[in-house]
């Protein structure tokens, strides 16, 4: 053993292996993308042995083929974010009427806030609505040990379970002892054994649903034992663990938000506040509610304080509870608005809402006065990277589509960045694929109005197919764009089925996309390289003027793959400080000098793509990819 | 509990910075938690890493900071600084690089977007101030990927044997080893020569 500091999703992978995992396959999306990485990282340097791991086409495909390996008795992992588990919904709630055999176990990253994601969603809800357990860590470390135990579960009851932590628990680090080798469980001899109940047929759903039903019961009984469900006793300054609540007054916490409440309480100690006794409960095992553990906090309150992120789950049941009990503490959380309703919770808004809970709002910081004279901090949105190749695709297609009325529908990664001055290229960015079938939807109900869809190569095979064959059946006229940087960029560089390597090492031959448009009957396909204006432009102007589903591949790789080429230069006599290239294209290596006279390259983030060449009305940049007549970064992969 | 808040952009190696100190205050035998920015705004956005250190052998909660508690801000960028000086304690010390990077907004904003109005706010608004000519110690040792140490190894110099920012708790020993344990062998000597020319620098502190 020895100890190093884990990401999060690092240390929940360590637990998974430790835990014997066979098989783990998930998409990436953030905030969960790093444990998958971890294990084909560990496999790779044969620390993690016999263990498969891979990156699927999709969440759906990911889960499948879990479902799959559980059924021959394997140990599986499945990862993705909270949307992610949509796109599974369909696998996930079947398998959960077929039942497990080897331990199969669901890990789903919720983002409040959110910080990169569509939706603010909480898979506890999704738990219960598949009716399959989840467990809701508060930190890294019982974070680890609930994915060990999640396996335990899923195999005693054959039921998959979801481990779901959110942002702040994923990418939040500490350290751990970590082992020097795993070993995954040698799947069972013999491996699948054929049996009707791997069939699901509606009598047998209608068993399997009592089996559900049952297990479900028995496991909130089980869980509200463990100790997953911690009760503490605050009196004075003193926290100790307690079997039963007995304060009149209690805070009940799910998630990061119980390590944000018991901080504020310190806080509120610290600067001397007199607390009056209360207990405290940190429900990790939200669903099925541990409801015997509940009832023993519960007895002899009159209030109760709820803190969790995304929706009001645990005060639901608490409010469930008290009825079916008829207690009579009432429960302050998200649906009185004594908490946030939506959001991230923190220590300071935990503590503001604890002291008036308790009392002792005395105790409280004071609120520092806006300072007047305080600059503004400058605007930093996320932006497309010096270099990025959807820069030079985005600003040619809008380009070819001057005088045409247009919608131009995104998708999901990095060029949903389109979206941002100057470019200002995405009008609708929804769900991973919807792109190519919302641009269908608007060509459909206005004629005459011209669609066009962005996906990017990974979101394509992600998604996007099945979209592409809607266009062709359904004859509809629309411009697909394919944005094929070589890599899933957004959430970090995660190889797809358009390049070939996988995570175990060998080399599949990559899947065209080329080869699927044409297959999928797409007649007009067109391709670019992004960095070269005109030849862009062309390709554009022949694709949107193509009647009927046409598709324009455009293809350079993202610079998080390959090494600089030297940078663009300005000959200061030839530039007149007209800002065309600044305004065109808002490259973030572009800036003006201060009498805003002259374009000024940053020699540090300017990465030579050359399309700042193109774009200048005045030839006052070169770059030396242009000058050598050399195709940018080909040849140049980097790592 | 001793707080650190490391404020950049996305790719200035805040990450890394964190992991350090994180590493630092491990080899002590502090409880430690750090808490990132990953995802979206690492695409030139802004970004904060936490590191909240257990420096009097106290458990440690939560993994980000809460605003006011910060006792020393490490800033990779004037306008970053800004953005973060809510989180400073009331005794807290702020380490600001002096290069001010703009961002396509400001650009586009066709307004000039300078270091010196932002650095002569916060030397008046943060209670220890130190501003580092980053880009100066950066071409000394040649490489502008070094900056993270640079404004690092500040921070600790600027903390010597003091009673806030980082309070001498962490010395230039305990920095070097903890980063020798975090990066790459072939990268040694380059932050080493980051530490070293930014403890030269900086000295004897002449933080207010």
């Amino acid at each position: 053993m020895r100890s190093t500091l884990l990401m999060g999703n690092e240390a929940f992978a360590w637990a998974a292996l430790e835990a014997g995992v066979n098989v783990v396959a998930g998409y990436p999306g953030t905030p969960s993308s790093e444990l998958v990485e971890t294990v084909a990282k560990l496999h790779a340097a044969g620390v993690a042995h016999d263990v498969y791991v891979e990156w699927s086409d999709n969440e759906k495909a990911a889960l499948e083929l879990l479902v799959g390996a559980s059924a021959s008795g394997a140990r599986g992992l499945f990862t993705c974010k909270q949307m992610g588990l949509n796109v599974a919904a369909d696998a996930l709630l079947s398998a959960n009427y077929v039942g497990v055999r080897g331990g199969l176990v669901l890990f789903v990253a919720d983002d409040p806030g959110p910080i990169s994601s569509q939706t603010e969603q909480d898979t506890r809800r999704f738990a219960n609505f598949a009716k399959v357990p989840v467990l809701d860590p508060w930190n890294p470390e019982s974070g680890a040990d609930m994915m060990r135990h999640a396996f335990e579960v899923s195999e005693t009851w054959h039921t998959p379970v979801i481990v779901r932590p959110t942002t702040r628990v994923n990418h939040a680090s500490t350290f751990f002892d970590v082992p020097s080798e795993t070993h995954a469980r040698p799947v069972p001899e013999g491996g699948f054994e054929k049996d009707p109940k791997w069939v699901i047929f509606p009598r047998r759903s209608y068993a399997a649903h009592g089996e559900i039903n049952d297990r479900l019961h028995e496991i909130a009984s089980e869980e509200a034992a463990g100790s997953f469900n911690p009760l503490y006793a605050y009196a004075g300054e003193e926290c100790a663990p307690a079997d039963a609540g007995a304060a009149p007054l209690g805070i009940v916490c799910g998630g990061v938000s119980g390590a944000y409440a018991r901080e504020a309480i310190e806080m509120l100690i610290a600067r001397g506040a007199q607390l009056p006794a209360f207990d405290f409960l940190q429900v990790g095992t939200p669903f099925p509610f541990p409801v015997r553990r509940a009832r023993a906090f519960a007895a002899g309150k009159t209030d109760v304080l709820v803190f969790e992120e995304l929706d009001h789950v645990i005060e639901d049941d608490l409010l469930m509870l008290a009825g079916r009990d008829k207690l009579s503490y009432r429960v302050h959380g998200k649906l009185d608005g004594s908490t946030l309703a939506r959001g991230e919770n923190s220590v300071e808004d935990c503590a503001r809402r604890i002291a008036r809970f308790l009392g002792v709002t005395d105790a409280l910081p004071e609120e520092p006065a806006p300072d007047p004279a305080a600059p503004q901090a400058p605007a930093r949105p996320p932006v497309l990277c010096a270099g990025c190749p959807h820069r030079g695709a985005f600003y040619a297609v809008k380009r070819a589509l001057r005088g045409k009325k247009n919608v131009l529908c995104g998708d999901i990664g990095c060029y949903t960045l389109g979206n941002a001055k100057p470019l200002e290229a995405v009008d609708t960015c929804l769900c991973m694929g919807a792109g190519i079938t919302m641009a269908q939807g608007v060509a459909v109900a206005e004629p005459g109005t011209k669609a066009v869809a962005f996906i990017g190569d990974s979101t394509f095979f992600a998604s996007g197919m099945t979209g592409v064959a809607n266009a062709v059946y359904n004859q509809h006229d629309i411009t697909i764009v394919v944005l094929d940087n070589s890599t899933t960029a957004m959430t970090g560089g995660q190889p797809h089925p358009g390049i070939g390597r996988t995570l175990m090492g060998p080399v599949s031959d990559p899947i065209r996309i080329e080869a699927v448009l044409e297959g999928l009957g797409v007649t007009c396909i067109e391709h670019a390289n992004p960095l070269y204006l005109k030849e862009s432009l062309a390709a554009a102007r022949r694709a949107v003027d193509f009647e009927g589903p046409s598709a324009l591949i455009f293809r350079s790789p993202c610079t998080q793959i390959v090494r600089p080429e030297p940078r663009a230069v300005v000959d200061d006599d030839a530039c007149v400080g007209c800002r065309v290239c600044v305004e065109a294209i808002g490259c973030p290596a572009m800036t003006m000098s201060a009498d805003g006279s002259k374009m000024i390259v940053d020699a540090a983030t300017c990465y030579g793509c050359g399309l700042c060449v193109d774009v200048c009305p005045h030839g006052a940049i070169s770059a030396a990819v242009r000058t050598e007549g050399r195709v940018p970064f080909a040849g140049k992969a980097g790592e | 509990m001793l707080n650190v808040l490391i404020a950049g952009i996305g790719g200035q190696g805040s990450v890394l910075a964190a992991k350090i100190l994180a590493a630092a205050a491990q080899a002590r035998g502090w409880k430690v938690r750090t808490a990132e920015t990953i995802g979206m705004a690492q695409r030139g956005g802004n970004v904060t890493s936490h590191v909240r250190m257990g420096d009097a052998g106290e458990e440690v909660h939560a993994p980000l900071i809460a605003r006011g508690t910060a006792d020393c801000i490490v800033a990779l960028e004037p306008g970053e600084a800004v953005r973060a000086l809510p989180y400073l304690a009331p005794d807290g010390l702020l380490v600001c690089a002096r290069t001010a990077i703009p961002s396509v907004e400001t650009t586009l904003s066709g307004e000039p977007y300078e270091a010196e109005p932002l650095l002569a706010y916060l030397e008046g608004a943060a209670p220890h101030f130190l501003a580092v000519d980053e880009a100066a110690i950066c071409e000394e040792v040649g490489s502008r990927k070094v900056a993270n140490l640079v404004m690092l190894a500040s921070a600790v110099a600027a903390s010597n044997g003091t009673s806030f920012g980082l309070r001498g708790a962490i010395g230039t020993d305990e920095l070097v080893r903890a980063m020798e344990a975090c990066v790459k062998p072939a990268f040694v000597a380059l932050n080493r020569a980051a530490i070293d020319t930014a403890i030269a620098r900086v000295g004897a502190p002449s933080v207010n």
